[in-house]
């Protein structure tokens, strides 16, 4: 009797829910910044919800006609030019779409999902990248709400990739009005999110190992790029690795890079050993204000290409003004030359494409592969242990 | 087959220990505070056994010096710290070698945990370090968010609550006297007297630091820090040198709010192309940012994460009780040292309401910078009138302030009347900025005068009227004559509607 006045199970059966249908909600997401690592979550995250794929609308890659066309006038300041195209995206978001969006939602990530989370200070986005979304906004809202003069209803969640428990209860403080959303919800939601990316993620990295592999086998070099996620944007990155890889050079991105403990252990032995790093993912030796996600990875890709033997060349990619990158341009070069590799930087991009200038160096680039490799991956190999994880064990 | 060399692996920097037993001959350089605090922080640091001297003041040379010595594309604080210290020990090492330089001087400066460069300074220190071959020299990283972080590198720093407490203290009382002499020198009657008290009263304060008993390291410190009547007492001391400075504040004058990135805005020199002395010689009164703010603000975004945290975290509701209540101790203290100086000195602002004046604008989470503050200040001045004007110093290519100043440019499109002049600072193109400045300032000018018009138009008080009330009250010339605020933002009128109502 105790047991039912008091118990938390209803006396009566509760009637089920309707599931809120989001089947025609039109959403945009802003194709920039960390959204480059991040988006198989958003897109999960929105699917789990009810909102159809084909409704979950990204804009287009950056390019200088999107600007043009649909960001003039709208820039508050000025400012490295991944921050600076965003008001291209939200314009062509707003006026680009056939079919009017409901939502455009621009997350404000503050920490991001990094694999070196916990091994390091700390995993927050960029001071700028974080704020964009903030600072482009102002630009459709100074004269007029533009947004809402168009129907479309503008969210920008604060959302904390590093502490999972923690994005439930944001999603819900920055999408609840907007997609009617409740906390049990959101919890499931950012689940599928997080598995999506995780699988994702998993995936790139086995390929890239795959790539490795090869190399190893037939003892041929590789490129590895250093940048930040939004540099794989063909209009920010302007496609540099991609003119490298048509001259017969793999190329891996470091966001992908394989993170097998077999590799690793087998690439920093040495450090492991002398006890100079804790763990394979330890950056402090080279890096002591660990504090910014991108960053802290562009460091320690760094560190793995001065140690494996078939990553002979490093692309460094960086933007225009970019503070993040400012102070590790020496570090970078130092890990990296220091482990007997080469390095290419491609600073100061901007909207337009040098092409000239990215043909010649090119050049020079494959030029110097092809002529120092052999040696290179001798050198670096000579250094490590002979029972490589990438070759078939004898 | 290509020979095998050993690895050169690259390494970042660490300083040699330092040790205690190194403390009597070692001297801390440190800097990028005004001279003020320096001189307080240097007292600080001397009555807990430590040799310590402030790096001299920035001079334009700084910036050469930095650009020299660092990666391209730094931003303007950045080049100019690293400069200023690059430049003090390349002299001195000329002077005594480069490892009397290394054994005699360490260098301490405040880490941070932000997403910002200005956790990254200590690379271009280090690299600096490597251009004027000083490899070997040692410096040290303050995390501002901890007061006790125990000893550091080799026992030397022990930076103990006795030790932050210092300079914490010194930063505020630092404040204090910076905020009556803004609120002083651009009335004085006597030209120079200002800067005399000033220069007083950092010495009384200097001497109160350096001979502050000891009481204990940890709560001790802390228990009397907050309770005893030692700063008070000397801050008594320093009313008593400010009231014997005439002043008229009947001058109409805009005031002007400095906000901005934290280096830029607290700097007093050529880093920021002196700009607060130079809107003083342009007419203006200046209102200059504490750092006590900061560090007020500090403690906001620990709370606001905290607070977060708590919903799914039961251990951080606890700290979350902590924090509150080191925010109200905090507060406390700071209006207990102004109650000393007759209330005079600015109120802190609550962070709270900043955080909500800011937020359709800004998100108060985003921790990069200032953060909120720049579009919370802003407001809170215009709407509470405070201000006439706002400006706000960037340096050039910095991260955080570019996007907060972004924001503004919706919060001036909401708020037509808010008077706003955001500046960047490169540290090389002087006459550009300043001009930039004096536009609006001419503006401000102009609204100070109208202001002064209608408030004597309320009052029925005219000018001359005023003089003669004012020359029968001769207390109400003196520097910390009460300061009461009628709703006006400027000095002149606010004083005017206060003789009006006195003389009823």
């Amino acid at each position: 009797m105790l047991r039912t006045w008091f118990g938390r199970r209803p006396s009566a059966p509760s009637t089920p829910r309707p599931a809120k249908d989001r089947s025609k909600l039109r959403v945009g997401i802003p194709r920039v910044l960390n959204v480059w690592s991040t988006h198989r979550f958003w897109t999960a995250f929105l699917e789990a919800l009810g909102v159809r794929p084909e409704n979950i609308v990204y804009s287009s890659d950056t390019s200088e006609d999107q600007g043009r066309e649909f960001g003039k006038g709208r820039g508050a300041v000025d400012c490295c030019y991944p921050v600076k195209c965003m008001s291209g995206h939200y314009g062509e978001l707003v006026f680009g779409q056939r079919r009017k969006l409901d939502v455009i939602l621009s997350p404000i990530i503050y920490t991001l999902p990094s694999f070196l989370h916990g091994h390091v200070q700390g995993s927050f986005s960029c001071t700028r990248v974080a704020a964009g979304p903030e600072n482009i906004k102002s630009g459709f809202l100074k004269e007029a709400d533009v947004f809402s003069g168009n129907g479309i209803r503008y969210a920008s969640p604060f959302v904390s990739f590093a502490e999972r428990a923690l994005m439930p209860r944001q999603m819900v403080k920055g999408l609840g009005d907007v997609l009617d959303l409740d906390l049990e919800e959101a919890t499931k939601a950012v689940d599928a999110g997080f598995d999506a990316l995780d699988e994702f993620n998993a995936r790139m990295r086995s390929k890239s190992r795959e790539i490795l592999e090869s190399c190893a086998r037939e003892d041929r070099p590789c490129l590895l790029v250093l940048a930040r996620p939004y540099h794989m944007d063909p209009g920010i990155g302007h496609e540099i690795e991609v003119n490298v890889q048509a001259s017969g050079f793999p190329i891996l991105w470091m966001q992908y890079f394989p993170l097998d403990s077999d590799l690793l252990e087998w690439v920093f032995h040495d450090d492991l050993k002398s006890g100079v790093i804790r763990n394979c993912f330890d950056i402090s030796d080279v890096w002591p204000s660990s504090y910014s996600a991108n960053t802290n990875e562009i460091l320690w890709g760094a560190k793995v290409a001065a140690r494996l033997p078939w990553i002979t060349c490093v692309l460094r990619l960086s933007s225009y003004e970019c503070g993040m990158d400012q102070p590790t341009y020496t570090p970078v070069q130092k890990i990296v030359e220091g482990g007997d590799t080469l390095l290419f930087k491609f600073g100061d991009l901007d909207s337009t494409k040098p092409s000239g200038s990215v043909r010649i160096r090119v050049e020079t680039i494959v030029h110097y592969v092809r002529k120092s490799s052999s040696d290179i991956i001798a050198r670096k190999r000579a250094r490590l242990p002979a029972d490589c994880p990438l070759l078939p064990r004898r | 087959m290509a020979t095998v060399s050993p690895p050169r692996h690259y390494r970042a920097y660490r300083p040699r220990p330092f040790t205690a037993a190194e403390r009597k001959d070692v001297t801390i350089l440190f800097g990028g505070l005004t001279w003020k605090h320096e001189r307080l922080v240097q007292a600080a640091l001397e009555n807990q056994g430590y040799k310590a001297l402030p790096l001299p003041n920035i001079e334009r040379v700084d910036l050469d010096v930095g650009k020299e010595l660092t990666d391209v594309g730094a931003c303007c604080p950045t080049t100019f710290t690293t400069g200023s210290l690059a430049r003090f020990l390349r002299d001195k090492a000329k002077e005594i070698g480069p490892e009397a330089v290394n054994r005699n001087y360490v260098y301490m400066t405040a880490g941070s945990c932000g997403p910002c460069r200005f956790g990254q300074y200590h690379e271009s220190y280090t690299m600096a370090l490597d251009g004027i071959g000083l490899k070997e020299f040692r410096l040290f990283l303050l995390d501002q968010t901890e007061l006790d972080q125990g000893a550091a590198a080799g026992g030397g720093l022990e930076m103990n609550m006795a030790f932050s407490l210092g300079l914490v203290w010194g930063i505020l009382c630092g404040d204090l006297i910076t905020d009556l002499e803004y609120r002083t020198r651009p009335y004085e009657v006597v030209p120079g007297a200002t800067d005399a008290a000033v220069k007083e009263a950092v010495e009384r304060m200097y001497q109160a630091f350096r001979s502050r008993p000891n009481r204990g390291r940890k709560w001790g410190a802390l228990a009397w820090t907050l309770f005893s009547r030692y700063y008070t007492n000397a801050l008594k001391d320093v009313r008593r040198i400010f009231e014997k400075v005439e002043v008229d504040r009947l001058r109409v004058k805009p005031r002007v709010k400095i906000t901005g990135e934290f280096w830029l805005q607290t700097h007093e020199g050529d880093g920021n192309y002196d700009i607060k002395r130079w809107l003083e010689r342009e007419g203006a009164e200046v209102v200059p940012p504490p750092i006590a703010v900061w560090l007020d603000y500090l403690i906001g975004l620990a709370l606001a994460e905290l607070e977060e945290k708590a919903e799914t975290d039961p251990k951080a509701r606890k700290k979350v009780r902590i924090v509150k209540l080191l925010q109200k101790a905090y507060t406390w203290s700071y209006n207990r040292l102004r109650g000393a100086l007759s209330g005079i000195p600015a109120e802190l602002p609550d962070q709270k309401v900043l955080q909500e004046l800011a937020q359709p604008y800004y998100h108060f989470r985003l921790n990069g910078g200032e953060g909120y503050m720049l579009v919370g200040k802003a407001l809170y001045a215009h709407r509470n009138k405070h201000a006439h004007m706002i400006c706000e110093l960037s340096p050039y290519s910095c991260m955080p302030n570019t996007m907060s100043v972004g924001a503004m440019a919706n919060v001036m499109g909401q708020h037509p009347d808010l008077l706003y002049s955001p500046i960047e600072i490169k540290g090389d193109a002087e006459v550009h900025a300043l001009s930039r400045c004096q536009m609006v300032l001419t503006e401000a000018k102009k609204r100070a005068q109208r202001e002064f018009d209608e408030a004597a138009a309320r009052t029925g008080l005219t000018l001359e009227k005023a003089r003669e009330l004012e020359s029968k009250r001769p207390g109400l010339r003196s520097a910390m004559a009460p300061f009461p605020h009628h709703g006006a933002a400027g000095t002149a009128a606010n004083h005017l509607i206060e003789l009006a109502r006195r003389s009823r």
